[in-house]
């Protein structure tokens, strides 16, 4: 029977103020461990973050080309499903390649809410200026849709997206192919395609060096030059989609793929070698974290296990009084409780303190100045919160049980 | 008078290799308002026939009555609370906590029970160490007092939540004689003038000579049982 929680507490407080020193160790043990919990989480979650924006960024949020994950029945297998006898050697049909009613993806995309579907043409062209031949990955786009769902404007050292509207023939490479051809913007440069036809293109805008997601060997173009260039008329075999919510990506690009069969790539599953990277690094900092706050709380196991030996003569006489074996754990586990508490309290404040302190730091990246990226959630304060409050009860309770164990027969007999 | 506390038979048997009779088949009966004083020398088990009766211990066989209630198939919360509201304990030591003041240490037990209101029950507390004489003392803490004083402390303690059982266990064991009569006046007090069944284990010749009733053991036996004083 336990009426009196507040005398629990009261004896639980007057225990620890009795033994000041090893108090404010496990107080500063757990404060630490918090502390620091949160300056590395919010520190590891800020430059996750940072990172997983720029990847999602980096290209349209789903891809739909038009490549199929399993190859389509060939007709003969087509006509006789059950058939008994394996039909070999007849004439496979060919395909041609492209998005089949494109227009339909386009529309079904567009008509999700938050969502903006943009048609693309890729191919490949080889280059040719002056003897110098370099292989170009070529993307037919309409340029005003494309700018909605991508970045690439932002990527252009000169010139705009929309000139390529504004020019016969133009053309956006990036600086260092351009480098290498010794070409520069409103140059002429030879194309020639894998069906033979050969134009001239005009470079009207060049993309900064070192945007290894659009590929040092990509150019862009407008979709019906691009179609008539690679001889395949109003085909399109890409449709980049962009989403509001990105990490909705995963189910729209399934339930895309699902109506239309056609591959629609997330970009989760486009980038899952650098998410599960995530994922390891996540998995060492909770470890590793969670260890800090483990050790933090032996702290707490030393002093109740210290006052559950220190007073085994009070726990005689509390016994002998009409204390239950509950009233006794309860009084030890409180002591624990509270010194978790208010380790917790302290270890926010510090915590707080690291992250203005790591917040503040400043270093340059390629001449610009940033500050480390921090994410300064609050699910952050629960979870170390919560983490540290749980293992201070454990590391209570464990002495606590052996005040239970005390016989106050024996302490009685013994100081008698 | 009637019997408020009954033993029958009662046998503590401490198990082990050989197994240890601390109290064999022991049977008394302790009634309200008597003052009764169990002697015999060390070890013939008069400490352990206390912890029976007090409920701090179990029996290995027979029965214990309190109000004619059978308590021995009681569980540990059950007993505690029984502990709680019937019984009062003096021990040798005066166990008093040692980071409470003599008046909190008073109040402990009441706080535990929790059927009387804060001020209600400060104001007991001060009436019950005014009855052992400590009023001024009520706010030091105990190492800031004699033994006598710590022992009547107890005293008051025990009696905090006005139990009809009070039990000691060489109440005077730690005292010289001047506060022995003191404690054992409280004691005759107890049972005379306020009706309580006061059971003490004693060395002391003074407190066997004081109770009404003197039981002697002997190897965990009960060998003797006199009446003394007029009594009964």
């Amino acid at each position: 029977m336990s009426g009196s929680p507040l005398l629990l507490l009261d004896i639980a407080f007057r225990h620890l103020s009795g033994r000041r020193r090893q108090t404010i160790v496990a107080v500063s043990g757990v404060a630490i461990g918090v502390g620091f919990f949160l300056a590395v989480s919010a520190l590891m979650i800020g430059s996750q973050r940072d990172f997983v924006t720029t990847l999602i960024d980096a290209a349209p949020h789903i891809i739909i080309s038009d490549e199929l994950r399993s190859p389509p029945p060939q007709p003969g297998i087509r006509a006789f499903p059950e058939g008994a006898v394996k039909l070999r050697g007849y004439k496979v049909r060919n395909e041609v390649r492209g998005l089949k009613d494109w227009l339909e993806i386009l529309r079904a995309a567009n008509n999700m809410p938050g969502v903006i579907g943009s048609p693309s043409l890729t191919g490949g062209v080889t280059l040719r200026v002056g003897g110098r031949e370099e292989p170009l990955a070529i993307v037919g786009i309409e340029p005003e849709i494309e700018t909605k769902i991508s970045n690439i404007e932002d990527k252009l050292r000169t010139g705009e997206l929309r000139d390529l509207e504004r020019t016969q023939g133009g053309l956006i490479i990036g600086e260092e192919l351009a480098e290498r051809l010794g070409i520069g913007k409103g140059d002429i440069v030879g194309a020639t395609s894998a069906s033979g036809g050969t134009r001239s293109l005009r470079i009207v805008a060049l993309f900064k060096r070192g945007q290894t997601q659009i590929g040092a060997s990509t150019g862009y173009l407008l979709l019906r030059e691009a179609q008539s260039m690679l001889g395949r008329p109003f085909i399109i075999n890409r449709i980049g989609l962009r989403l509001t919510d990105p990490y909705q990506a995963e189910q729209i690009a399934a339930k895309l793929e699902k109506r239309f069969s056609y591959k629609a790539e997330s970009w989760q599953e486009r980038s899952s070698d650098f998410l599960s990277l995530l994922l390891t690094r996540n998995v060492i900092m909770y470890s590793v974290v969670s260890a800090i706050l483990l050790v933090a709380s032996f702290g707490i196991y030393t002093v109740v296990s210290n006052s559950v030996a220190d007073k085994r003569r009070d726990i005689a006489i509390m016994r002998s009084m009409g204390f239950s074996l509950l009233d006794l754990q309860l009084i030890f586990v409180c002591e624990g409780l509270a010194l978790a508490l208010v380790g917790i309290g302290f270890g926010w404040l510090l915590g707080f303190g690291l992250m203005n302190i790591l917040g503040s730091v400043e270093f340059s990246v390629g001449g610009e100045s940033e500050y480390l990226p921090l994410d300064r959630g609050s699910t952050q304060y629960l979870i170390a919160g919560a983490a540290s409050l749980f293992a201070g009860i454990i590391a209570a309770w464990l002495p606590a049980r052996k005040a239970a164990q005390v016989d106050p027969v024996d302490i009685l007999r013994g100081a008698a | 008078m009637t019997a408020l506390m009954e033993a029958r038979g009662l046998t503590r048997i401490l198990p082990g290799e050989p197994p240890v009779t601390l109290v064999q088949d022991a049977g008394l009966t302790v009634e309200k308002g008597s003052f009764t004083a169990i002697v015999g020398p060390s070890g013939c088990g008069k400490s352990s026939l206390l912890y029976l009766l007090g409920l701090i211990d179990r029996p290995s066989a027979g029965t214990l009555l309190i109000d004619g209630k059978d308590v021995t198939p009681l569980d540990g919360d059950q007993r505690a609370q029984l502990r709680l509201e019937q019984i009062g304990f003096v021990f040798q030591f005066h166990f008093l906590l040692p980071e409470f003041t003599a008046l909190q240490n008073v109040l402990l037990p009441m706080r535990k029970l929790g059927r009387l209101s804060k001020a209600a029950a400060r104001d007991r507390a001060l009436q019950l160490l005014d009855g052992v004489g400590l009023r001024e003392k009520a706010d030091k803490t105990p190492d800031k007092m004699s033994g006598g004083e710590r022992q009547r402390v107890a005293i008051a303690r025990a009696l905090a939540d006005d139990p009809a059982i009070v039990l000691g266990d060489e109440p005077t064991g730690n005292l010289d004689s001047k506060n022995s009569e003191r404690v054992i006046q409280i004691f005759r007090m107890l049972a005379r003038d306020q009706g309580r069944a006061v059971l003490c284990v004693t060395h002391d010749m003074d407190v066997a000579a004081a109770a009404d009733v003197r039981i002697s053991m002997l190897d965990g036996r009960i060998i003797g049982v006199e009446r003394q004083n007029g009594a009964g």
